[in-house]
């Protein structure tokens, strides 16, 4: 049977290679020159819980997972009674009878057979992809291939196993579903990923970060590939050293960035500070998690907005934008780099789990990304905070025979402390001329995604924006999607003109920072704000039910 | 005012051990210059609090840095361009209190720094509350009964640290400090000098260490025998207590590599972010 969007999950305890399972179908499907999206829905622990990895694929961009999938393989007896009633209508479900016993749906003694091979439990992930390429009819030559590429580790045995697998699976599912193949094959990542290589394009030089989840593989992508990339990764003892480090490094002529999640983004607040004060360009990034405080680890919340837009004491310029897309996170990161060092001020990149370790097939123009220049210094005798007309005054890196001052404490031109009304008055003024010189760059840049043009508009932002418009395609939708990508300075130029409309918010926060903003900044008067606050990103199916909901009944 | 004083207006209280540091370092500064290290390469930092003042008033290029951190601030300067020479001035509140972690693992991690503690044992810009080494029993304005605590031995602490080059001076010394900065600063790795500095206003130990401070005869060969020079308190020694050679920090991460001299330019990063993708 054909699908126009088609949804493979895998469910089993850590450890048994859920995440493997699922990242391989992808690539199975890339490799098909179709289009995917991956969710690894993985619990903060090492061994068992509950974990499931989910692709949808279709020959269009796809933006979101469907949690109701096509074909449902359970490892183990949680991921069976967990998914056994999330089918599509035509969907089935395949499970490890060792473990769940007598079900509906059709059994395979993934346990049994992995058994006669070492490390069995590590071994059943294998099993899910086979049953997946029996039922979309990819014969036993080419599965051999695909086990070869991705099981490298003990390949033997897995082949072994696969194969095994493979022809008592094959009569009970053979063929069940045909996915007609896709226009190219395209890259696999992951939004973490993506913003890795926006900012290596965007000239990054050192990253700094210390571990915490879900910007943890940020600096994995980074460490792993320091000397191909030519940039050098530093994970020190803690955040404050982090942002302190690269504040440093800054001061010598680094391009340099740091990532966190809200936690560790809270033990960088003093210092993002005085990036503020010194006027360094540094580039942060903020992958949230659903808090407060320690909150749910492994899990996604846009919670942090009104955080992230007030980030650090005192009155200074601040950017944040928010990517829409895994897409967009690449180009994003570049462009944000490149304008913290335009206007010498720090930025964040807001991003959530949901973008950060969701994976897509994407296209990348690498040329298409910016490039972080500094203005420099020309000659002559050298001020660090000359008070120029537009606010910005250049930079001069050492070592130099110009005295080069940066100071956490106010200061004159030169960078040497003052506490004189006039020269305090007079740097203020000098950093809000740039921040309003930001303000009419920005004016000439695109800062606002619009994805079309009937009734109703709909306002998102963040990693939301991508469970929206599939949520329009999953329930055939009309509507106008609004994204601001920059959330400070917020381009109100742009947004205006839907001031007046009665709109619909989508946003997962549960109290509607998003919303709120909105009110404030351009006095929107929402019909509806659609909230998810319980860790897990829309399903576009019941998201596109509750729009409808509100556009026939709200 | 010579050519290493900026114009800022010196605000220490006459007869500060901070005068004694701000002339020690400027001497430095020249016999290190006759050695042929240039003064636009040597990059300064602070933290906070009356020591942090000799950032605005020496002639010299670097970073203000806030409370604790500056130790985190200088690390990054050195990653960016190890060409540079980067020295943090930091008070004993930043050095062992607020920052402490920072100065651990700096020495842990053989961070190519160094850092001049101005340890007066008190908080003077906050008008005199004890510090991570004030005797027990200090009087200050949060501790009117005497504080409970005992104090921490900076020295011993570094030598657990792993740090490559331990020293201590006193500012009433002057050449003698002067010499420690220079060779703290020409040790290829970490490199810590505690320097005893009296406070005249909170905490005026001149009278003590006039006393107690005698010059050391000889680097102590040993970690133990460095561990036995630092825990003496019927003297206090000063001079070079320890110094062995590692390998920095930087070298370790990256050999001989400058983050910031030897950029990869846009086309090739480009190459490099394809080939990596394989696309």
């Amino acid at each position: 049977m054909k699908k126009e969007v088609f949804t493979f999950l895998v469910g089993g305890e850590a450890g048994q290679g859920v995440k493997k399972a699922g990242t391989t179908a992808a690539r199975l499907f890339a490799s098909m020159g179709r289009q995917i999206f991956e969710m690894d829905d993985y619990q903060s622990l090492i061994r068992g819980g509950h974990n499931f990895s989910v692709v949808s694929t279709a020959t269009r961009q796809i933006t979101s997972q469907y949690i109701k999938a096509d074909l449902v393989i359970a490892l183990d007896k949680r991921s069976y009674d967990m998914h056994k009633e999330y089918l599509t209508n035509e969907g089935i479900i395949v499970y490890n009878s060792d473990v769940v016993g007598n079900g509906k749906g059709i059994a395979v003694p993934l346990t049994t057979e992995a058994k006669n091979y070492p490390n069995p439990n590590l071994r059943v992930g294998v099993g899910a992809v086979v049953t997946l390429a029996a039922a979309i009819g990819i014969n036993k030559e080419n599965l051999k291939k695909i086990i070869e590429n991705e099981y490298r580790r003990d390949v033997e045995n897995n082949v072994a196993y696969a194969l095994n697998i493979y022809d008592r699976i094959y009569p009970k599912i053979a063929d069940t579903f045909t996915l007609d193949p896709g226009d190219k094959e395209r890259s696999i990542i992951t939004g973490n990923e993506a913003i890795a290589i926006g900012a290596a394009a965007g000239g990054l030089d050192i990253y700094f970060a210390y571990p915490m989840t879900p910007a943890s593989s940020i600096l994995h992508y980074f460490a792993a590939h320091d000397r191909e990339l030519g940039i050098t990764v530093v994970h020190p003892e803690n955040e404050i050293a982090v942002i302190n480090m690269a504040i440093g490094a800054i001061f010598a002529g680094a391009r340099a960035m740091v990532g966190s999640s809200g936690g560790g983004f809270a033990l960088m607040q003093e210092s993002f500070s005085l990036a503020g004060m010194v006027e360094a360009p540094l580039l942060c990034i903020l992958s949230s998690r659903p808090g407060p405080s320690t909150g749910v680890p492994t899990y996604t919340e846009q919670g942090d907005l009104r955080f992230a837009l007030s980030q650090g004491h005192g009155d200074f310029p601040r950017i944040v934008a928010s990517p829409g897309s895994i897409e967009e996170a690449f180009y994003l990161t570049a462009e944000m780099l490149e304008i913290v060092w335009r206007f010498q001020t720090p930025g964040i990149l807001l991003t959530e789990k949901h973008l950060s370790e969701s994976r897509i097939s994407v296209d990348i123009a690498l040329k298409k990304a910016k490039w972080a220049k500094p203005l420099l210094h020309n000659g002559g005798k050298y001020n660090r905070y000359r008070n120029t007309e537009n606010g910005i005054s250049p930079l001069l890196f050492p070592p130099s025979n110009e005295l080069i001052k940066w100071d956490s404490y106010e200061h004159d031109e030169t960078g040497i402390t003052t506490e004189n009304p006039d020269k305090i008055a007079q740097m203020h003024d000098k950093r809000n001329r740039k921040h309003q010189t930001l303000i009419d760059y920005m004016k000439t840049m695109h800062t606002v995604n619009v994805y079309g043009d009937k009734d109703p508009v709909i306002f998102t932002y963040g990693s939301t924006t991508m469970s929206v418009l599939e949520a329009l395609q999953a329930g055939n939708i009309e509507g106008t999607v609004v994204q601001p990508v920059y959330l400070a300075p917020l381009p109100v130029w742009e947004l205006d003109k839907y001031g007046h409309s009665d709109g619909i918010i989508v946003e997962q926060s549960c109290t509607g920072q998003f919303a709120s903003l909105l009110k404030e900044k351009i006095g929107i008067v929402p019909k509806a704000i659609i909230k998810k606050y319980d860790g897990r990103p829309f399903d576009p199916s019941e998201l596109a039910d509750a729009l409808k909901e509100v556009i026939h009944h709200g | 005012m010579d050519d290493l004083t900026t114009y800022a207006e010196n605000t220490w209280c006459p007869g500060c051990g901070n005068f004694g540091i701000f002339n020690a370092f400027k001497k430095a500064v020249r016999d290190l210059e006759k050695r042929g290290i240039e003064r636009g390469k040597i990059i300064i930092s602070a933290g906070i609090g009356c020591h942090g003042k000799i950032v605005d008033y020496l002639k010299l290029s670097g970073l203000y840095s806030i409370h604790g951190r500056s130790m985190a601030t200088v690390q990054g300067i050195k990653i960016a361009n190890p060409d540079l020479k980067v020295v943090t001035f930091a008070g004993d509140g930043d050095a062992f209190g607020e920052g402490i972690a920072h100065l651990i693992f700096a020495a842990k991690r053989n961070a190519d720094i160094t850092v001049i503690v101005h340890d007066n044992g008190v908080y003077g810009l906050t008008t005199g509350q004890y510090t991570p080494t004030s005797e027990k029993g200090f009087r200050g304005p949060s501790t009117p009964k005497g504080s409970i605590e005992e104090p921490l031995n900076p020295l011993s602490l570094m030598l657990e640290a792993g740090a490559t080059f331990v020293a201590r001076g006193y500012p009433v010394k002057t050449d003698h400090l002067a010499e420690i900065f220079v060779q703290a600063i020409e040790h290829e790795g970490f490199s810590f000098v505690d320097v005893l500095q009296p406070c005249v206003s909170f905490n005026n130990t001149y009278q003590k260490y006039n006393a107690l401070v005698e010059a050391i005869d000889h680097i102590p060969q040993t970690y133990e025998e460095a561990m036995a020079a630092a825990k003496r308190n019927d003297r206090l020694l000063v001079g070079i207590l320890y110094k062995i050679q590692k390998p920095p920090f930087h070298k370790e991460l990256y050999g001989n590599w400058n983050p910031v001299l030897k950029r990869v330019p846009r086309g090739e990063r480009r190459e490099r972010i394809l080939k990596l993708l394989k696309i």
